[in-house]
């Protein structure tokens, strides 16, 4: 429907209705809100979505368990490592697969890397939303070299596919290792840089602070997750209350606001880049020597020398390339702390070697309800600053 | 609590309403009617012990491929944010007319994926205040994720292969 025919350019009250999006930059992807407004003020916003379904959920039914992990990426694409953990964990919660403990320690470093580089995107474009130019261009150098990373280990910048059922794509290798360390090294500093220009700076904290609240009630309520849940005084992370992948081996905190504003869910996110760091820093520290994947054939592909000597190696190879793995029937559902919230996949496996259903709990998703709640009654330029904290990710809204 | 003891509590709680649970890997999951889906969860949320004051998820299944009495679940996933405990809740749906009443007025976060539940299965939300399409558009015929929608190419406007792709389509046996 256009908007003439939806009669939005008519003016029959006091109030104006005025459409934002879906091509507007400040909406982070297609997001289109249609806004009630009485000069200034917003009345009302009613959310539109839709405009980047690509029909995941409905493929992921038609493929083999593995061909879907690669999709995963495509749904949350600023933290694709963790889709695949997301999904891994369900499939091998089915499976009952035990998981080695370097291939964990290979997970948590992927996943916290990739945290940290979508904590960087929002800050940089987030901030360049509110009018900050120079935090934009300075996340994006930082973020540079995590994709570097990325594409040292699994040969892709953005779209890792690194996680797999049963462990992780190929063993860490010793650059990739050393890169990761040098980059922790030097990355400190820099947020402590992205602060000194935001944190004190009179225009950012007239802009964020007392925007867009939410109290504790409310954010529960209205089931945001992550770091909007926790600026408004939650103190619910999943990686402590339901730890994955060894989690409960590191040790980090929590960071946690009270006020709910813009400039509260800012606090919590800086602070979250630099507990990914310390925990990044303790999994190179203590990372596990032995196999980087279940060395269980019936998940993952038996080494490659062994295929020349083993006939049994080679059965199973064929077998999982040819046929793929089959899951034993039954629905399950495994909650992971993603850079923006709960993340989790819901699988019901009919036992066959393709899911029956396969459905993604996506924080974006689930926060936009909550996100026009909050723009009632706050300013126009604010909306922007409130889509921003949010930070959504139209890919996983829209699956 | 454990996935037992919240199985324990609920069935002391609420003896007629509860028609099965299950304990898959640990996980508590009770099996409810849609008549008392609204009264569970209204006892689920305001209990002191369980206090599941967080809906995570709300999905739809379609089991059209299995023998199963009633076609449709819709699942709903609660947390407590104090007990950090979680329960499933498996409403069965039969396939005339489904139908299922709203919890959004318990939790305001069901809003969202109940509309998708209608707009991708075609489950009708009594008591939900938009029962429109979310995801697809306003005038689309059908429910996407039923599995008796089939996966299809879409036609495109114009294309240089189009006769090419089409015949590949066909020819294409089915992914399994």
């Amino acid at each position: 429907m256009s908007i003439t025919e939806q009669g939005l350019l008519q003016r029959d009250k006091d109030t104006m209705t005025l459409n934002m999006g879906p091509q507007h930059p400040s909406t982070h992807g297609v997001f289109r809100v249609i806004l009630e407004m009485d000069g200034e003020v917003v009345k009302t916003a009613e959310p539109e979505i839709g405009y980047l379904h690509t029909g995941i959920e409905k493929t992921s039914e038609n493929k083999r368990y593995v061909h879907v992990i690669p999709m995963t990426d495509r749904l949350d694409y600023l933290n694709p490592p963790g889709n695949n953990l997301a999904f891994c964990l369900s499939t091998e919660k089915l499976l009952g697969v035990e998981i080695p403990d370097r291939a964990n320690a290979l997970r948590v470093i992927m996943c916290e890397l990739s945290r940290i580089a979508s904590h960087l995107v929002w800050l940089g474009t987030h901030a360049l939303d509110i009018g900050a130019m120079t935090v934009f261009l300075y996340c994006w150098r930082e973020r540079e070299m995590v994709l570097d990373l990325n594409e040292e280990i699994s040969g892709v910048r953005m779209m890792t596919s690194y996680i797999r059922i049963g462990g992780v794509a190929k063993d860490a290798t010793q650059p990739w290792l050393k890169g990761i360390q040098d980059f922790i090294d030097y990355f400190p500093e820099k947020v402590d840089e992205y602060e000194r220009l935001l944190t004190k700076n009179p225009i950012w904290l007239d802009r964020t602070e007392g925007v867009g609240a939410f109290t504790r009630e409310e954010a529960i309520n209205w089931s945001l997750s992550g770091p909007a849940l926790r600026a408004s005084g939650v103190n619910w992370d999943i990686r402590k209350s339901q730890p994955y992948s060894g989690y409960e081996n590191y040790d980090f905190e929590i960071p946690v606001q009270n006020n709910g504003d813009i400039f509260d869910r800012y606090r919590v996110r800086i602070e979250e880049m630099r507990q990914s760091r310390s925990i990044i820093q303790q999994a190179l520290k203590q990372l596990p020597k032995g196999e980087y994947k279940a060395p269980d054939n019936k998940v993952s592909l038996p080494p490659r020398q062994t295929l020349h000597t083993s006939m049994e190696a080679l059965i199973h190879h064929f077998k999982l390339v040819s046929e793929g793995i089959s899951v034993p029937k039954g629905e399950t559902y495994v909650p992971i702390e993603g850079a923006r919230g709960e993340v989790g996949f819901y699988i019901v496996s009919d036992g066959t070697n393709v899911p029956a259903r396969v459905k993604l709990r996506a924080p974006s998703f689930m926060a936009i309800p909550g996100m026009c709640k909050m723009m009632e009654g706050c300013y126009i330029a604010d909306v922007v600053g409130i889509i921003g904290s949010i930070d959504i990710v139209m890919g996983e809204v829209d699956r | 609590m454990t996935g037992e003891e919240i199985i324990e509590k609920v069935k002391a709680g609420l003896a007629d309403a509860i028609e099965d649970t299950d304990l898959p890997q640990g996980d508590a999951v009770i099996f409810v009617a849609p008549n008392s889906l609204h009264d569970v969860a209204e006892f689920l949320k305001n209990d002191v012990d369980l206090k599941f004051d967080y809906l995570s998820d709300v999905r739809g299944v379609d089991y059209l491929l299995e023998e199963r009495e009633l076609r449709f679940e819709s699942v709903y996933q609660l947390y407590s944010i104090d007990h950090q405990h979680s329960i499933r809740v498996r409403v069965g749906i039969e396939e005339d007319n489904p139908s299922v009443p709203t919890v959004s007025d318990l939790w305001k976060g069901a809003l969202y994926p109940e509309q998708e539940l209608f707009d991708m299965f075609g489950i009708h939300i009594e008591g939900h205040p938009t029962m429109e399409r979310l995801i697809m558009p306003k005038d689309w015929e059908g429910f996407p994720l039923r599995k008796d929608y089939p996966l299809t190419t879409e036609t495109v406007a114009f294309s240089h292969n189009r006769d090419f792709k089409s015949e590949l389509v066909k020819s294409k046996p089915p992914t399994r």
